[in-house]
Formats: structure tokens, C-alpha cells, sequence
């Protein structure tokens, strides 16, 4: 690939990679940055794109540094957000009878394989994680986009870690449900 | 009921479920929980679906 070709390429992932950023530090402010700061580094490095990978995954790897470095640069924002969100109580309790059981069989998902070959399956995901309470969405996203462990997002959001996992099973339960609801109970019916 | 003690309920179980994706459980819970899922085919395809969602995520601009 040329280098103005190169060029055409990484400006026309823009919309992607805001998409992405939005999800991840839910502040458009921020998406923003990250992104031109991502495109600006992508073409400086443009000469060690060797081609290896797909286009878009080498873009979305720097895209990740920069969203880390947003993170940094908003600490603590980030952490009097989550503060207020760790306090929020959520039971689930329309999900569980007053014994504790489910109230409804969840469905059978089938061949993930099927599902993840599917663009409309990803918007469905994104739409869901929208969805989610800003600070929840995050520290999710912190957990299973930029795949941190506990402590690293604890520190990063100033959260104890007892707050981090009844976080991140109401983003896991609320993301199921939606997930069910809009996609699988959809296919399952077609 | 001698065992009673080991029992958990599906809201307990999908807690251990999620927290096991965040950090080791301990011996105790890991029986409770597994003691569950051998019992509740519900429970058991949450638990999947937890993982599915897992792997999807990680998938999101690759």
C-alpha cells in the first residue's frame, strides 16, 4: 500500500474508531481526542505498518494506548463518576423469585461463531453497552475490551475492589439480558 | 438436610459466576457454585452466555 493510499485508509476508520472510543470513555470530548491523537500517530508510524496484521487492527492496538492515556489524563473525573455509580443498588430483582431462582429459562445462544460473523450482531452489542450507565459502561469496557485486571481498573477509577465486581456483574447482567432481548430471542424467532 | 449449608440460590450463583471471570474464588465457593450448576441448566447457559459475552467484547474493532 502507498502512502497516500495508507493515508485514505486510516481517515476512513475515523468513524470506527469513534464508535469505539465512545463506547469505551463515554465522553465525546475525550473520543475525540483520542482519535485524532490515534490517526496523527497511525500516519507518523505509518512506515512500520508492515502489513502483518489487517489495517484496522494496527489502528485499533494505538487506538488503546491513546484511550489509556485519555483515562490517565481524566483520573479524576473518572473516579467522582464511578464513586457515585458504586453506590447505586441494583437487584435484578425482576429476574429471580423471592427464593432466589430464576424466574425464566434463559435461551440457548447456539454457535457464538454464528453470531460473531454477523456486522449487525456487533451493532446489537455496541447499542447494548451504550445502554449502560456511563461509569458502568466503562469499567467494562476497562475489563474486557482493554482486558485490565481488577486491581489496574480499582486504581484507575479509585474504586475498592468489592465495588468492581458488583460493578461489573451489573454491567454483565444488564448486557445478558439486552443481549437476549434484542439479538438471540430475535434469531432464535426468525 | 445435612448438606444444606453447601446450597446456593441462581441470584447467589450468577454473582460466583461473574466474579469468577474477575478473580479466583475460593475452595468454598467453588463447590458451592459447582455443586449449583451440576443441578440447574439455567444457571449453566448464564454461565456461558457470561463467557460468549466475554469473547465478544474482546472482538468489538478486531
Amino acid at each position: 500500500m502507498d502512502a497516500d493510499s495508507l493515508q485514505q485508509a486510516v481517515a476512513e476508520l475515523r468513524p470506527t474508531l469513534l464508535r469505539i472510543a465512545r463506547l469505551q470513555l463515554r465522553n465525546d470530548a475525550w473520543a475525540e481526542d483520542a482519535v485524532s491523537e490515534t490517526l496523527v500517530s497511525a500516519l507518523e508510524a505509518a512506515g512500520r505498518f508492515g502489513g502483518q496484521s489487517q489495517l484496522k487492527t494496527w489502528v485499533v492496538g494505538i487506538l488503546k494506548h491513546k484511550i489509556i492515556d485519555q483515562f490517565r489524563r481524566c483520573g479524576r473525573e473518572i473516579s467522582i463518576e464511578a464513586a457515585v455509580e458504586a453506590a447505586q443498588v441494583e437487584t435484578f430483582d425482576e429476574l429471580f423469585t423471592q427464593d432466589g431462582h430464576r424466574v425464566n429459562e434463559p435461551l440457548n445462544w447456539g454457535d457464538p461463531e454464528a453470531a460473531y460473523s454477523r456486522v449487525q450482531f456487533f451493532e446489537i452489542l455496541q447499542l447494548c453497552v451504550e445502554q449502560l450507565p456511563a461509569t458502568l459502561a466503562r469499567v467494562f469496557m476497562m475489563r474486557e475490551w482493554l482486558e485490565w485486571d481488577t486491581a489496574q481498573i480499582c486504581k484507575e477509577a479509585d474504586i475498592s475492589a468489592t465495588n468492581c465486581f458488583v460493578m461489573l456483574h451489573r454491567a454483565r447482567m444488564r448486557l445478558r439480558e439486552c443481549l437476549e432481548t434484542r439479538w438471540f430471542a430475535i434469531e432464535s424467532a426468525a | 438436610m445435612m448438606f444444606r449449608w453447601l446450597r446456593i440460590t441462581c441470584r447467589q450463583a450468577q454473582v460466583l459466576l461473574s466474579q469468577g471471570q474477575d478473580r479466583a474464588l475460593g475452595p468454598l465457593e467453588t463447590l458451592r457454585l459447582r455443586l449449583h450448576l451440576t443441578a440447574c441448566d439455567w444457571c449453566s447457559k448464564v454461565a456461558r452466555h457470561f463467557r460468549l459475552l466475554s469473547q465478544a467484547v474482546r472482538r468489538i474493532g478486531s
